[in-house]
């Protein structure tokens, strides 16, 4: 039986490595297994071609640990509970099957044990079952640690990637836009994503060690999740290896596969030479936009807006279908009529808190720019390219 | 249109009437007949035969050279008068139209009459004659077109399609060629008369869903084939394709090259008159010996380009093409169509931007001077003369050659 010594546990003070091969036997708080079966499932496939990764490694440890591994070969969630070992041992168990059933247990302990065969009894005050698992020999390994490059609090985190996540791109055949740019350096964090129709930039403080990194869709869907999981003052730390990402929160960890290739020039993409401005009510042209684009072309979502003379407007024709016109006032400079994807408007109206927001344009064919009003200092964009009309 | 190729050379050189003529190329070229006056037709020339045989059964024949853009043009007027007697016109081929006369009774009279007037605006605009055929149906009224020939107005009253079709050869269906006619001789079919007699389960049972469309043709009925849609309606293409035969098999890459990029423009321009952008880029590659390969690429993203068709398709070329053989075809061939894009693109620093403004104006040149007015540079030894086919095999063409 292999143990671990303290002073071989890594730098996240976490040692997921594999403890033994035998069958594990261990009680588990309900209402714990439920919170971090919850957080892992995640990262377990629907529908996988690959069966084992429709399961969950469970490792009961000699430090009294219970570690829930969860991937899909793209992510990696580890989390962990505490647990009252009884014998020590790894063993996988079937994830959506595992976590419906404990989760309509009453609150109190349960007692997980493996047999011989890959086969589970839980018992819980007077429910019993038994569970058929598959083989942990043949669970994938993926790596937990690597060079650290920051430390940010995960809330803040969160909010950048709310402010960008929208505009990745659903294309799977520009590989490289289907994740976040996060730059980092000493002057702060800085997140980037497009998909060639729009682009999003926002920034943050904080101070790491100047790396560029793309970041899957996925992990950022995931990293959200974590973070309404955790404490407001929770810090994440952001480590890399020449191939994964990984974010450490607590005793959490996400692994995530880097992507790699080259992101667009996004500073080239950003327009500098604006010739008109307008200042508006965000949350009045959002639902303004939501009432009209019920009439825009369903597949190109065209909407037209004119700016100008103290307001700006919003309107849609579909021919069979009908119209619709929303106006809201403005301070505005210039005038200009476009057409947008209303969608890609709605998406940035509704991804700030700000009050007012500013909408800076050159003419009816250029690249348009969206960014909140006097809300702080840190940098917000979203670029949004027009469509012909 | 009666001997359409012909009449249409007859005008611009009014020696040629009444003289055996073949249309398509000189009698020792390779290639085939594009078209043959009535005269040539009586010694056994006809369309679609290699021009060298039609040299061994007429050698009296004059034998000159096709010029699509003049039968283009004239096509193009004939369908501005058609477009005058029905909204719904349904041009079958560079030469033959369908109309949809339903309701037009108040405005044009009787069948019969609106028929007559048709034909004499087409005279009048044209200097050309054209036969026409009334009927109920579309299967019929081109049967009953190719019995006026030439030059006159056949009316099958409702009713008596049946009895109309019953004496003509099975081979008048169209859609029955050679090999289909044989099996039909070799069960005693001769006449659609033999044919509208069998049972439909018997001819499905025989020939398939094709033999139960056979049986509706015999009765008269737009059963199957390109008769499935309503006269006039626009279907959209599902591919687009040019391919050209060198006059000598080559191996001279530069030509080769150029071929390829001029068929990539030609199947660009068709894909923005569709309004579309397209995925999937096809090579064909037929050498010397007959040996033919297609190789298709899929493209990251959709484009209505020409230069990323003509880059696909030199690439698929480069690829696969064994250099120490001679060419004797080469085709580009596109697929998988996607509607064009109005969303403006952030991240190509404004290049389909330009290039659409480019092209735009490229074609619009082509359309107010020729085709070939204007082309992309690498393409310009890859240019040949364009043939056209009277009455292509495969038909459905039904959106009208770009009237002028």
């Amino acid at each position: 039986m292999a143990t671990a010594t303290k002073d071989t546990i890594p730098a996240h003070g976490v040692d997921f490595r594999a403890v033994t091969q035998s069958a594990p036997h261990f009680s588990v708080d309900r209402d714990a297994l439920v919170r971090e079966l919850s957080l892992a499932i995640g990262a377990v496939e629907r529908r996988t071609t690959i069966p084992i990764l429709g399961n969950v490694k469970l490792e009961a440890s000699d430090f009294g640990h219970l570690s829930i591994t969860a991937t899909d070969l793209e992510i990696c969630l580890y989390c962990r509970c505490d647990a009252e070992v009884k014998k020590p041992g790894a063993a996988t168990l079937p994830a959506k099957r595992l976590l419906d059933y404990v989760r309509l247990l009453p609150a109190g302990s349960l007692d997980i044990k493996f047999g011989d065969t890959q086969w589970a009894s839980i018992t819980a005050g007077r429910s019993k079952m038994r569970i058929a698992g598959m083989s942990v020999e043949s669970y994938p390994y993926v790596p937990t640690s690597g060079n650290a490059i920051c430390s940010v609090p995960l809330k803040a985190l969160a909010r950048l990637i709310g402010r960008v996540s929208y505009a990745i791109s659903m294309q799977e055949s520009r590989f490289t836009l289907n994740g976040a740019l996060l730059e980092t350096g000493d002057t702060g964090l800085k997140m980037v994503a497009t998909d060639g129709h729009r682009l999003t930039l926002a920034e943050m403080g904080g101070s790491g060690i100047p790396a560029k990194n793309l970041i899957p869709r996925k992990a950022l869907v995931e990293l959200n999740r974590l973070a309404g999981a955790v404490p407001l003052d929770a810090v994440v730390e952001i480590a890399t290896d020449d191939n994964h990402l990984f974010f450490t929160v607590g005793d959490r960890i996400l692994a995530a596969r880097r992507l790699i290739g080259n992101f667009p020039e996004y500073e080239r993409v950003i327009p500098k030479g604006f010739t008109g401005c307008a200042i508006f009510n965000r949350l009045a042209l959002r639902d303004g936009l939501q009432r009209v684009r019920g009439f825009a072309d369903e597949r190109s979502r065209a909407i037209k807006v004119a700016i100008g003379n103290g307001q700006v407007s919003a309107s849609a024709q579909a021919l069979e279908t009908g119209e619709a016109e929303d106006v809201v006032s403005a301070e505005t400079s210039g005038e200009v009529t476009i057409g947008f994807n209303a969608e890609y408007l709605i998406d940035f109206l509704g991804s700030t808190e700000a009050e007012k927001v500013a909408l800076s344009f050159a003419d009816e064919k250029s690249a348009m720019q969206l960014s909140p009003v006097g809300d702080g200092d840190s940098r917000y964009v979203c670029v949004v390219m027009p469509l012909r009309i | 249109m009666d001997a359409f190729f012909v009449s249409v050379e007859e005008l611009f050189d009014p020696s040629l009437k009444g003289k055996p003529v073949v249309v398509g190329g000189k009698h020792d070229e390779r290639g085939v007949v594009s078209a043959a006056s009535y005269a040539a037709r009586k010694f056994g020339v006809h369309s679609a035969m290699p021009l060298r045989t039609a040299y061994q059964k007429c050698p009296q024949a004059i034998f000159v050279p096709g010029h699509p853009e003049r039968y283009k043009e004239y096509s193009g007027r004939v369908y501005e008068i058609l477009q005058r007697f029905s909204p719904r016109v349904e041009m079958a081929s560079i030469d033959e139209a369908y109309l949809d006369m339903t309701g037009t009774e108040r405005l044009l009279g009787s069948p019969l009459q609106a028929a007559h007037k048709l034909h004499q605006e087409v005279k009048a605009a044209t200097n050309l004659n054209c036969s026409i055929g009334i009927a109920s149906s579309r299967l019929v009224a081109k049967i009953s077109s190719d019995q006026a020939k030439p030059n006159g107005v056949l009316y099958i009253l409702p009713g008596l399609e049946a009895s109309f079709l019953a004496p003509l050869a099975v081979a008048k269906i169209p859609g029955v060629g050679k090999v289909m006619n044989q099996k039909l001789q070799e069960i005693g079919i001769r006449r659609i008369g033999d044919l509208a007699a069998m049972e439909e389960r018997d001819l499905e049972r025989r020939f398939g869903k094709w033999g139960l469309a056979l049986a509706g043709k015999a009765h008269g009925e737009d059963a199957g084939g390109w008769f499935d849609s309503e006269i006039g309606e626009r279907s959209d293409p599902k591919s687009i394709s040019h391919e050209h035969t060198f006059g000598e098999d080559t191996r001279d890459p530069v030509r080769l090259e150029a071929t390829l990029t001029h068929l990539s423009e030609k199947v660009a321009r068709r894909l923005r008159e569709h309004g579309f952008r397209t995925r999937t880029v096809q090579l064909k590659l037929r050498y010397s010996d007959f040996t033919t390969i297609t190789r298709a690429q899929t493209l990251p993203e959709p484009t209505q380009l020409d230069i990323d068709l003509a880059e696909a398709s030199r690439k698929l070329f480069h690829d696969h093409w064994n250099s120490r053989q001679t060419v004797r075809l080469l085709g580009v061939h596109i697929s998988g169509f996607t509607a064009d894009e109005t969303q403006g693109n952030l991240l190509d620093g404004g290049r389909s931007e330009r290039w659409r403004n480019a092209l735009e104006a490229a074609d619009k040149l082509r359309d107010k001077f020729g085709e070939s007015a204007v082309g992309l540079g690498s393409g310009m030894r890859g240019h040949y003369r364009e043939r056209v086919q009277e009455n292509p095999a495969a038909l459905p063409g039904k959106a009208p050659q770009k009237p002028a």
